[in-house]
């Protein structure tokens, strides 16, 4: 990751040491001048082998009719069979496209609400508020999402539901409306309860990297007279860039494994066509009812747009901004 | 890239983590765990003086048992003093099952003697460490062959394998209901107020509700729910779906009705008499006498508004909402706790909710791993004896009950007290409750040769767990019991197709994959339908019907039908077309 970060100024500079000699000198006299470096990663090289490529061998199960009781050898073989039942089936299409509307929602604003708190927060005075007000905006994130669930469902009651008391006593609707039964409100609703609950917590990193820019910078652009704004334009805003780019990939990469625990607290029967994203889609169709190879296609078809997603932003990024992960 | 550098490396590895992390969300288990098994036993019996030399044998129980005291309490010590035998004993841990541990059991041919194995036996029976018991019991088991009686034919595995590999032992035999604890609930205020009407079918329960409604807008300055339903998640099944075939006369089978003449099994929902159930729900929403949030609230959404005392009325099984009947009689509300009724759509129907499903359960096999199957069979034998089962239900005479001077057996009023405050301590001392597995036994409400119950569950009992209002309504409606307004087992024959949820479906092949799509239209089609404008209930629901269709539930009812047939002539012995 040492392409990170090469602006002068930010403290996030790679601390791997240059190799002193030009890379054409090839990987193994490298390897042989940073030995040691190498024999201290080799304890989580071995880590990630084990827990991350091992598991990769159930994929095999994708191309089987997978049952728990035999033995690898007595599995049956089919083919493709798995892949061919799943994108014949209409059922997971709609579901891809909850999956994507919900977690495009999600990247469009639960990135850049963050950033705007992060900015603002750090042009507060008064350190007590400030911190007041960051310690309370990340609380909601050790909130787990069942207990989520019942709040946003109780607050967008009719029964008393706060949102609607509100919107009601202030004229702007004259019949209750049942926000949790409507189809179209759930991919909204699922959207902002992650920003309310997530927005403070992934502002820390942004405000980690505010604290790492160099006060000398805002002190010389005062001098020049430039004002507030202009220094988050100019200062803020250039000194996160990596920051806010290296995160802007990974979430890309992870586009298309939304999880299910924000769909499967706030889902009722009546919204089910839009909140039924892949994974409740694999536990419903694959594993409650036995089918793990069919489980597993599932999960091959995710990872592998995972990657390609992740490739493919890092690509453009990398033309366009010379920044990337890899 | 290029492989050369660290940098590639790296990237390979960032790239493998996401790929896993992407996959690994699927680990999601799902526990099965139908039919639950307590435990308990003790007796005093007289066996011919057989050997009674001792013996260990080894058992697994797929339930959890964390009571369990190694024999050494008191109901323990009599039964190996009787019969000489000790179990070494295993139960399955967490929230039982023994999936795993017997899956292993089966994988390896690693069996204890005697195995009580729920829903796995399966898996033991197809690697062939099952005993076929049929010989055993009916050269060795008198008292077993007296409890099952005429049952035996359905402890018969299969039409293709008609072996006895268990005996059923987690279901009491001729098991009667002393309480109902479903149908239709009504406040006792508002039953009080209304001065006891006549509540026998949907309209009779609409026009309470509705008139309770019009002189009481509110409870404590909040307003009335008239009824409302909970659907969240498979709770849709038990107030919104089942309460369709329960008011129109047909028992429970799940999600199926099975005609009993042709034995032909069908989605209840496709029954004519259903889609009324649901226009009246219909018409009740469209009336404003259905709650509103009905479809969208969480459970605990619903038991608060239980809580609150401000439903009126509710179409639900008493163990969806006891926590919250609880807290109102915590709260001093009993006028708020649920009266229940047997409505049915009109008064031709009559609720079937009593009919028995007859003997159907899990039970207790021996391995062939057991180096004295005889002597282990005699055991179970024993514990199936009059005495044998006084001594798991009761305890031991003289310390856990009593017998007066009419013959009558009694318990002690501290030991009662026990049971109930100090229930840990007190199985674990006692052991009552702790066999209750091992062996077969008759239900609550039969009565052995001294004239005693042979459990400890008796009408007397549920009569002192009512409150004073339950009390107050049941006596108006001439009643000793909620069960006393149903009708009783008696009315309905047993089915000859058992229970239904233990029947095995297919796990290969398309059925689960219709099953299950079948059950998503359910979900999402129902409320459609009773959310409907009344105008366009007949067009939604028909269009529901032809959506089950189409996703293939003819194919799946005619697989299940063969299912059917296929136990009726296993269990009854009839030739079935």
């Amino acid at each position: 990751m040492e392409t990170l970060s090469e602006k002068p100024g930010t403290r996030n500079v790679s601390v791997t040491p240059k190799p002193p000699k030009k890379r054409k000198q090839g990987m193994w006299q490298s390897i042989v001048q940073q030995k040691y470096l190498y024999l201290m990663s080799l304890p989580f090289v071995i880590w990630l082998f084990v827990f991350n490529y091992l598991p990769i061998w159930g994929w095999t199960m994708a191309f089987q009719n997978y049952k728990p009781s035999k033995s690898f050898s007595e599995q049956k073989w089919v083919g493709m069979k798995n892949f061919v039942d799943l994108f014949q089936d209409e059922r997971f299409y709609l579901v891809l496209r909850n999956t994507l509307a919900m977690s495009l929602m999600g990247l469009i604003f639960g990135f850049i609400v963050p950033i705007f708190f992060a900015v603002f927060l750090n042009e507060l005075r008064g350190s007590i508020f400030k911190r007041t007000v960051q310690t309370v905006s990340y609380l909601p994130h050790f909130v787990s999402w069942v207990v989520v669930g019942g709040i946003i469902t109780k607050m967008l009651s009719i029964d008393g539901g706060i949102v609607n008391e509100l919107l009601l006593s202030l004229h702007i609707i004259n019949e209750p409306i049942q926000f949790m039964a409507e189809g179209k409100w759930f991919w909204g609703i699922v959207t902002a309860s992650d920003i309310w609950k997530e927005t403070g917590w992934n502002a820390i990193i942004y405000l980690a990297a505010i604290t790492g820019i160099d006060k000398e910078l805002y002190e010389a652009s005062r001098v020049d007279g430039a004002g507030r704004f202009r220094q988050i334009w100019n200062i803020t805003l250039p000194g996160i860039r990596t920051t806010i780019s290296v995160l802007l990939i990974m979430s890309i990469g992870h586009l298309i494994g939304i999880g299910f625990e924000k769909q499967f607290q706030l889902q009722n029967a009546l919204v089910k066509d839009y909140s039924e994203v892949l994974d409740l889609y694999a536990l419903n169709y694959g594993i409650n009812i036995s089918r793990f190879s069919y489980g597993t296609a599932i999960s091959m078809f995710t990872s592998v747009v995972s990657i390609i997603l992740l490739l493919t932003a890092n690509g453009i990024m990398k033309k366009t901004t010379k920044e990337s992960i890899m | 890239m290029s492989w050369k550098s660290p940098k590639a490396f790296a990237a390979i590895l960032l790239a493998s983590t996401l790929l896993v992390g992407g996959c690994g969300n699927s680990g999601n288990d799902k526990n099965n765990a139908a039919g639950n098994t307590g435990n308990s036993g003790n007796t005093q019996n007289e066996q011919k003086a057989e050997d009674t030399s001792p013996v260990t044998f080894t058992f697994f129980g797929a339930d959890a048992s964390p009571n369990w005291n190694n024999m050494k309490d008191d109901v323990g010590k009599v039964i190996t003093e009787k019969t000489g035998v000790t179990l070494d004993a295993e139960y399955d841990v967490g929230s039982g099952g023994g999936q795993s541990k017997i899956a292993l059991m089966a994988a390896s041919g690693d069996v204890p003697d005697i195995i009580f194995a729920k829903n796995e036996i399966g898996k033991l029976i197809d690697a062939g460490l099952v005993l076929d018991l049929t010989d055993l019991i009916e050269e060795h088991a008198p008292n077993i062959k007296k409890v099952i009686g005429e049952n035996m034919n359905r402890l018969k595995y299969s039409n293709e394998d008609p072996a006895i590999y268990q005996i059923t032992t987690n279901v009491g035999v001729d098991q009667q209901n002393f309480d109902a604890g479903g149908g239709f609930e009504i406040q006792q205020r508002v039953l009080k107020e209304l001065g006891y009407p006549k509540v026998r079918t949907v309209q009779d329960f609409e026009n309470v509700l509705k008139q309770y409604m019009e002189k009481n807008p509110t409870t404590d300055g909040q307003p009335n729910i008239p009824l409302t339903l909970n659907a969240d998640d498979w709770r849709i099944m038990i107030t919104v779906t089942n309460p369709a075939f329960i008011a129109t006369g047909a028992p429970d089978d799940g999600e199926y009705f099975v005609d009993p003449q042709t034995y032909e099994a069908k989605l209840h929902y496709k029954r004519p008499e259903e889609k009324e159930y649901f226009r009246w729900l219909n018409h009740m929403y469209n009336e404003g006498l259905l709650d509103k949030d009905t479809f969208v609230q969480k459970d605990d959404q619903y038991k608060a508004k239980i809580a609150s005392g401000r439903v009126l009325g509710l179409i639900d099984q008493e163990w969806g909402y006891q926590d919250a009947e609880n807290a109102l009689k915590t709260a001093g509300k009993d006028e708020s706790t649920y009266a229940h009724f047997p409505v049915t759509l009109s008064e031709d129907y009559e609720d079937h909710s009593f009919q028995t499903a007859g003997l159907d359960g899990y039970g207790i096999a021996i391995t062939t791993e057991c180096k004295d199957p005889v002597r282990a069979i005699k055991f179970i034998d024993w514990l199936a004896s009059d005495e044998g089962q006084v001594l798991r239900m009761w305890g031991v005479e003289g310390k856990h009950y009593t017998v007066d001077e009419n013959g009558t057996r009694v318990v002690p009023a501290d030991i009662q007290d026990r049971k109930v405050n100090d229930s840990t301590n007190f199985t674990k001392e006692s052991g009552i409750g702790q066999y209750r597995v091992l062996a077969p036994f008759y239900g609550d409400g039969v009565k052995d040769s001294t004239g005693n119950y042979y459990t400890t569950n008796f009408p007397d009992q549920i009569v002192a767990g009512y409150t004073e209002a339950e009390k107050e309504t049941l006596k108006a409606y001439n009643a000793t019991t909620w069960k006393d307004l149903f009708p009783a087992e008696d009315a309905f024959p047993a089915k000859e197709w058992g229970a239904l949820y233990n029947m095995p479906v297919p796990t290969d092949g398309d059925y689960q994959v219709i099953f299950q799509k079948t059950q998503d239209i359910i979900r999402k089609r129902i409320p459609e339908a009773v959310l409907a404008k009344t105008t366009d209930f007949d067009k939604v629901y028909d269009a529901f019907l032809v959506e089950l269709d189409k996703a293939g539930a003819e194919k799946m009812e005619a697989e299940y039908t063969e299912l059917v047939k296929k136990r009726v002539s296993l269990f009854t012995g009839k030739e079935v077309k």
